[in-house]
């Protein structure tokens, strides 16, 4: 069963009479799990849309989207996340009046956000607790520094990393990346690849979209290629790389030939 | 009037109303409700309250209820029966954003005016319930105005710890999460819907204990002291002092509340004397609304305090717990 750990089953979302996913007979393929899977493809393919349903944000027009054999499209998109699925965000969306340290520990699922407990102020060691290992987290994408600050005082770059860590603290087994190297300098991108190495050897599902074909293809064991909402190809790194289907969908007919 | 009534005026009604600007602090500023029905909450802790305690309906009487139950019992109803109305208006409404959110409180708000006003089985219609009971404070009587000037202020430093409590802990730090960007709030679990509501209902029982304080106060019931004009006031309050801080919102309506009651101290000769004064004070609160948008002194002096707050915090400690102000 671990190569069906997450699976699209004809899933299809239509907005109005535009199909931004599936096509005619819906958008199917199945993840295993431990895999790191890249999504791929033209702008308009239907990325994040298909991460948005994936994580619940949208619900699919049909279809079903299972996790371990637990339908998400089912569930509400607050209890997904508890399901263990984690993601970000194509524009990084932070929490403006909360600091960057807060950023990441309100990320946690905390005693303290139940009324009683809050009440009671029977939270304070576990959330001290939290904020260690949020400062944890920060260290090790390299906000640190800036756990005091505001978010407006981080640049794009570190918004995206800043929305890993707040991911990273609710310790997710499947973890959905929005590209997640756009804006970030190559110093940092390096970090973040090491990262997601890490994090995939600890034995997280990684599923990323990402335009950047170097960085993702050098740490990713799987590929899939979407092109107008459905799939075009699927395969390894190198098998996408010398697949001609991709190369007109990417670079033009011309190249392909 | 003299000067120690004023005092004790500014200081009887800017304690309860600041109830209410908490209360609608917490629900839009940090909850991100807008809740243009405040002055129902309000009125159904004041009408339970003199429900609860009045004597059964007797000679002329059209009210239906009457139970003679003493205050306590009174003051408990009224915070349970502002909490009711806030179950049964925010559990179908609490979805909607902002403006729509803004026109179905008003508009049930306006209903429940309604009815108060023309359900003589409630609370008598338009005629209101006159002779409101209140505690029996024995040899203190002479004393009753200072006494109320306490429990109100009173109330309103329970309902700010209260708040602060729960705003300062963990779940504070949801509920901005909330605000700020909702999707990304549920991408890491926060249940919104059950926030909302909880930050709805909750802050409904302060204003509807205010409400039972004010009908205590007043000694009548009746619709035309609970139109929507209590709710821009606690809203003029609310903004005045710069919403997101507690000592904004109070500051803004003792601000608002000792304008209007020096207006009030001016002796006048004539009628007309007085109608004229009333015109002006309304357009002087416009004014003085306008101005304060313009300059914002409050929210900038309150954000100050803020942001010192937080560097000492963020510079001298490590435990992020405490820079939850």
């Amino acid at each position: 069963m671990s190569d069906n750990y997450l699976v699209l089953d004809k899933v299809t979302k239509r907005f109005a009479a535009l199909k931004a996913v599936g096509g005619d007979d819906g958008l199917s393929f199945s993840i295993r799990k431990g895999s790191f899977l890249g999504l791929v493809g033209p702008n308009g393919a239907g990325k994040s849309t298909t991460f948005n349903l994936i994580s619940g944000v949208l619900k699919p027009t049909s279809g079903r989207i299972l996790l371990e054999g637990v339908e998400l499209t089912q569930t509400a998109t607050a209890s997904i996340s508890g399901l263990g699925l984690g993601r970000t965000f194509q524009t990084p969306r932070v929490f403006g009046s909360l600091s960057v340290l807060e950023n990441v520990l309100v990320g946690a699922d905390n005693v303290g956000e139940g009324l009683r407990a809050a009440l009671s102020g029977r939270w304070r060691k576990a959330d001290a607790a939290l904020a260690a290992r949020a400062m944890e987290l920060l260290e090790r994408v390299g906000l640190a520094e800036r756990a005091g600050h505001r978010v407006s005082d981080l640049s794009g770059g570190e918004l995206r990393m800043l929305e890993v860590a707040r991911q990273l603290i609710r310790e997710p087994r499947v973890f959905l990346l929005d590209e997640p190297t756009a804006g970030v300098d190559p110093m940092l991108q390096k970090k973040l690849g090491s990262l997601l190495v890490e994090l995939h050897k600890a034995g997280t599902t990684l599923i990323v979209v990402e335009h950047n074909l170097h960085f993702l293809f050098e740490i990713a064991d799987t590929v899939v290629v979407l092109q107008s909402g459905q799939l075009l190809a699927e395969g390894t790194p190198d098998e996408i790389r010398s697949n001609k289907k991709v190369i007109a969908a990417y670079l033009g007919a011309e190249h392909a030939a | 009037m003299n000067i120690w009534h004023f005092f004790l005026s500014v200081a009887l009604y800017g304690s309860l109303f600041s109830v209410l600007t908490l209360a609608l602090n917490f629900q839009y500023a940090r909850g991100g409700m807008i809740n243009f029905g405040t002055v129902a909450y309000f009125a159904a802790g004041a009408y339970a309250y003199a429900i609860i305690t009045q004597e059964p309906p007797s000679g002329l009487d059209q009210y239906m209820f009457g139970f003679g139950a003493p205050w306590w019992l009174g003051v408990a109803g009224a915070g349970a029966a502002a909490f009711a109305f806030a179950v049964v208006t925010g559990g179908p409404t609490l979805r909607l954003r902002g403006e729509y959110l803004a026109l179905t409180t008003f508009a049930f708000a306006e209903v429940f005016h309604s009815l108060l006003l023309n359900e003589r089985r409630i609370g008598n219609g338009s005629v209101g319930l006159p002779n409101v009971s209140r505690p029996d404070f024995g040899s203190l009587a002479a004393y009753d105005t200072l006494i109320y000037t306490g429990a109100a202020f009173l109330l309103m430093v329970a309902t700010i710890l209260l708040f602060r409590r729960i705003l300062r802990s963990p779940y504070g730090r949801a509920l901005d999460a909330v605000r700020d960007d909702e999707v990304a709030a549920k991408a890491i679990g926060k249940d919104a819907a059950r926030l909302r509501f909880q930050v709805f209902v909750l802050s409904a029982i302060p204003m509807g204990i205010a409400g039972a304080l004010y009908a205590m106060v007043t000694t009548l019931v009746a619709p035309n002291l609970f139109t929507a004009e209590v709710t821009f006031f606690v809203w003029i309050a609310l903004v005045l002092g710069g919403e997101r801080t507690i000592l904004g919102a109070v500051l803004g309506t003792v601000a608002l509340v000792a304008f209007q009651e020096l207006v009030r101290a001016v002796p006048f000769e004539s009628v007309r004397s007085a109608q004229i004064a009333a015109s002006i004070e309304e357009v002087v609160t416009g004014l003085l609304f306008i101005i304060v948008l313009r300059w914002q002194p409050w929210e900038k002096l309150a954000r100050k305090r803020t942001a010192k707050c937080q560097t000492t915090i963020s510079s001298s400690t490590k435990s992020p717990s405490a820079s939850l102000l």
